[in-house]
Order: structure tokens, then sequence, then C-alpha cells
């Protein structure tokens, strides 16, 4: 049993040897001729301006989330909606929950006003 | 163990689950409707839920005679889930009832909400008896805590904590998922029992075996805060808001040990021998380090937080002891420490209300300006000491009677050493809340009803269990035959 897990362990070794060798060739061989232009940040080739962390608005994040809610509600229903024949009367109160579950969630998220724009 | 196929006495079995989402939804709907007129509708509305839901299941779901288990396996319906579900209930209730009249929270829907799906992670964590099931819920139960950590959204310290907490979170159950796929690999089975029969026989070797428990053993370490997985919990405990700092300190980490003790005992009885050694110089470690760590703080929170982590150490003795009344008294231990910090907590929320600081020289002529909340301080700092007769000596006592049971007779002597170190910091504490005066020696701390009721609650269940300790033991016995 042990052994075979060998190519594994062989390839471990090779691959961090690997990276540690290019990384120490590139430390010794690589020119260093640092400047500030650099050392700044890259921002789309525009001049930096402001502070890294300031606070940014977060619409398309929350719109983002409520997105993967009704994703993942479909990723469900699909296959569901399949075999809905054969689940029955049960499935469809089943599903019935799951989407009352998804929808309390929904409705708090609007009421408290995730999506109005400003 | 046969998988029991479905009928309906299975929905009664996880009637509390059940009653806890829709304890969510209805608070959730509550804040909607009637949104922020009324300040602390929403914590009693919580915190009276939770206590329904506890006395349903006390009567309810107690376990049928043989263990079975429920829906196609997922689940384990026995005495261990039962009680640490009441544990959990309980924790919940008199964090929701700290919880209200605190700024930032009162009147925030998602944050009771949050909090009764976390408890329902937990109750899930403890009756799993499937790799899949078991770290859905933990996932159910970790996620809410991570966001209920960074509450405080403006507050930097909270914040941080929020992040710290993920971050160490999702790292540590990266490499538990690992450890669950390669259970999965050797055995291709996913249920902890059937896992477990395939892995008996020898057929795997002890060392991938081992090393797949030590990658599980990772994750769990992580929930109850063992050394070397407990650099988070200072910082974190620090920065929650104090009721959730409550929760985390107590319910999350029974809740670490729920799945330590029923994975490590079903699934790795063969290594046995090795994974307790193992295990033994972890809860060394974990007193010593929690103890030592302790001695030097100054803030009330990072002293608890080490604190909880020199507990979690005297708690895995139990564990370590590997018999029937090592998981008993660990399971006592647990009960005990959860009351008893509760108790401990609700002072620090109190006090951090009305001074706005957590700092211990600070709670300086606490006993001239509040004495009943003094004498509550008291009893909660001498039961985590561990002194006759509060709850905390009794746990301490048996936990060290199960080493000594067991032969372990030296790890249950550096555990009485911990125990002096504890004290010493304890007495600090309390020195300082009796013996120093304050220049606001006429001011008293505010007490605001919900919370008094809290920590009467938890005061008196530190007696309780401490003082008739017989019954409960009884209890934990049992639980811990039905696991064997």
């Amino acid at each position: 049993m042990p052994e075979d897990f060998l190519p594994i362990a062989v390839l471990i070794i090779l691959a961090t040897g690997l990276s540690f060798t290019i990384l120490l060739l590139g430390q010794i061989f690589g020119p260093r001729r640092p400047n500030p232009r650099k050392g700044s940040p890259y921002e789309s080739g525009m001049r930096p301006y402001g502070k890294g962390q300031r606070r940014v608005p977060i619409h398309y994040y929350l719109i983002a989330v409520l997105f993967i809610l009704f994703d993942v509600e479909i990723i469900f229903i699909l296959p569901w909606a399949v075999v809905l024949r054969d689940l029955g009367i049960f499935g469809l109160i089943e599903m019935g929950l799951f989407v009352a579950i998804l929808l309390i969630g929904f409705v708090y998220a609007w009421k408290k006003g995730a999506l109005e724009w400003d | 163990m046969p998988i029991v196929p479905f009928d309906t006495s299975m929905i009664a079995a996880i009637s509390a689950e059940l009653l806890l989402l829709l304890l969510a939804g209805v608070i959730l709907a509550v804040d909607m409707i009637w949104g922020s007129k009324q300040k602390d509708h929403l914590g009693w509305i919580t915190a009276g839920g939770l206590l329904f839901i506890l006395l349903i299941s006390l009567i309810f779901t107690r376990p049928e005679p043989v263990e079975r288990l429920i829906f196609g396996g997922m689940l384990r319906q026995d005495w261990l889930t039962f009680t640490f579900r009441l544990i959990f209930l309980f924790a919940a209730a008199i964090t929701s009832l700290l919880s209200i009249n605190l700024k930032g929270i009162t009147g925030r829907g998602e944050y009771y909400a949050l909090l009764v799906v976390t408890t329902l992670g937990m109750s899930l964590m403890a009756a799993s008896a499937d790799l899949i099931m078991l770290y859905l819920a933990i996932e159910t139960t970790s996620i809410p805590l991570y966001i209920l950590a960074g509450f405080m959204k403006s507050d930097d310290k909270s914040t941080e904590s929020g992040i710290k907490y993920f971050l160490f979170g999702a790292l540590t159950s990266t490499v538990m998922l690992y450890g669950f796929s390669l259970l999965y690999g050797f055995s291709g089975e996913t249920n902890l029992y059937l896992l477990s029969e395939r892995l008996t026989g020898g057929e795997i070797s002890i060392w991938v075996l081992g090393g797949a428990a030590l990658l599980v053993l990772v994750g769990f370490s992580f929930k109850v805060s063992a050394v070397p997985f407990h650099f988070w919990s200072p910082d974190v405990y620090e920065g929650a808001p104090t009721p959730i700092t409550a929760y985390i300190s107590t319910a999350s980490k029974a809740a670490g040990f729920a799945v330590l003790v029923r994975v490590m005992i079903t699934v790795f009885p063969e290594i046995s021998l090795y994974w307790t050694s193992i295990l033994a110089v972890v809860a060394t470690a974990t007193m010593t380090v929690g103890n030592m760590v302790a001695l030097a703080q100054k803030n009330i929170k990072r002293l608890l937080a080490y604190s909880s982590i020199a507990h979690a150490g005297y708690a895995l003795i139990g564990l370590v002891a590997f018999s029937e009344l090592g998981i008993a008294s660990l399971l006592f231990y647990l009960a005990a420490y959860v009351v008893t910090n509760l108790a401990a907590f609700a002072i620090v929320v109190f006090f951090a209300n009305t001074v706005g600081s957590d700092e211990i020289a600070d709670y300086a002529g606490l006993s001239r300006r509040s004495p009943g909340l003094a004498f509550a301080m008291l009893i909660a700092f001498l039961s985590l000491a561990g002194m006759p007769p509060l709850a905390g000596f009794v746990a301490k006592f048996y936990v060290f009677a199960a080493a000594v049971e067991s032969g372990l007779i030296w790890l249950a002597f550096v555990g009485v050493l911990n125990a002096i170190i504890g004290l010493y910091y304890y007495m600090t504490v309390l020195k300082v809340v009796y013996l120093y005066r304050s220049d606001d020696d006429e001011v008293p701390i505010a007490v605001s009803r919900p919370a008094a009721i809290a920590l009467g609650v938890s005061v008196i269940a530190v007696l309780g269990i401490g003082i008739a300790s017989g019954p409960w033991l009884g209890w934990a016995l049992d639980t811990a035959s039905s696991l064997f």
C-alpha cells in the first residue's frame, strides 16, 4: 500500500525542489535595479492615488450574492424537475420548503434595502 | 449498526432542529414586519423560542433504548446527540438573553437568526453519523459564527476577529476535509459506522490510517482550540461582541468535543493507542500553554480566552483516558464548564456595558459597587479554578479520576499542577475585585433584567451541578455507554 504512493512522493519532492531552484537562480542571476515607479502598486498604468484601504461601495457584491441565491436554487430545481413525476407530492412539498427558506432570506434582504442602488 | 428505513418517528427525533429553523425564519419575519420600533423584543423571542425548543427536545427527542441510524445513516439518534443538543440550546438561550440591550446588537434580526442557525448546526454536528453530514454541519456552525464574530462592522477589533476566525477556520477545515477524503478513499464509505467496519481488520497500514486520523484531528483541534491550533482564540475572543465570545468559548467548543469524541471512538478504535498518545501530549501542551500565558494577561476577555484553552486541555484528558468513565467525565466537564463560563462572561458583559472597559485593573472596587455581581463573579471564577463545592471542582475531580483509572497517573499529575497555576490567576482577578478600591465606588454596575436572569440561571446551574453532582454524572455515564 505505501509504495503505491511513491510516485506522488517523488512528484512532491521534484515540484518543491524545482520551484526553489528557480527562485534561487532568479536571486543569483537576476539583475536588480529598483526605482520608485517599480515599487508603486499597479493600477492599470494610472498613477495611484489615495489609500489602498479606503471604503468602496459593495452594491455589486450584494447583487452578486443575491444572484448566487437563485443560481444555487436552479442547480437543485433542474434535476428535481426531471424526476418530479416519480417523487410525487412528497417531492413537491420538499421543494416548496426549500424555496420558502430561500424566499425568506431574499425578502429579508429586499426589505432591509439591499437592492436599493444608493 | 443498522440503518433504519424512514418512518415518521424520525421526524420527532429531529423536531428540535426543525423548530430551530422555524425560529430563525420567525425572527427574520418579525424583524421585517415590526422593524426597529421596539428594541428588545427580538432577543426575548429568541430566548423564549430556544427555551421552548429546549423543553420540546427534552420531552420528544429522548433517544430510543437502542441507538439507531436515521435518515439513511446521516444522523444517529443516541444519548450523545440528546445531551449535547440540550447543552447547545441552553448556551444559546443564555447568549441571546445577554445580547438584549447591547449597543449595536439589540434589534438586529440577523444577529439572532444567525445565532439560532449556528445552534442548529451544532446540534447536527453532535448528531452526524456521516462524513458529508458532519462537514456540512461543521460549516453550518462555523460560517454564522465568523459573521457574528465580526458583527460590529465599524469596530476594527471585531472586524479583525471575524476575518481571523474565518481564515483559521477555512484553513483547518480544508485539512480536515482532506482527511475525510482519505478515509473515504480507504473504505469507500462515508458513513462513520460502516466506515469503521471497513477500516478494521488491519488491511490498511497503521501509518496511513494514523495520518488520516491526524488530518481529521487538525480540524477538530481548531474547534476546541487545542494547542497548537489555539492562536485564533485570544484575538477572536477579544474582538468579538462579548455574548458571541461567550457562545464561541462554550457551545462551539462543546460541539467540537462532540464530533471529536464520536469520530475518534467510532472510526479509529483500532489505532486508539496512537491517537490517545498524541492527544495526551496535546492535552498537556494545551493546559500548560493556556495557563502559563493566562498569567500575563491584562484584559479579562483575553484572560478568559487563555483559560478556555486550558479548560479544553483538562477536558481532553477524559478522551485520552479512553474509557466509559473518561467520556462521561469529559461530558460532565463540558457541562460544568459551559455554565461556569457563561456566568463569567455575563459579568464581563455587564461590566463592559457600564464602564466600557475590559481591563482587569478597572474591575477594582467591584465588590463595593455591586456586591451581588462581585459574588457571582467569585462563584464563577472559583468554579473555573476548581474549588469545591462548585461545578468546576467535581468536573476536574472526575476527569483526573478517569485518567488515574486508565493508568495515566502522570497526566492527572500534570492536570493538578495546572489547576494550581490556574487558581493563581483567577485569584488575582478576584483580588482586584474584592481588595482594591476605585474612585467610582459609589456607582453601581447597571444590570438589565434579561441579563440578570441569564446570570442567575448560570450561577444556579454552577451550584446545582457542583453540589448535586450524582444525577448529572449518572446521565453522563449513560451517554458514554451509548458510544462504546
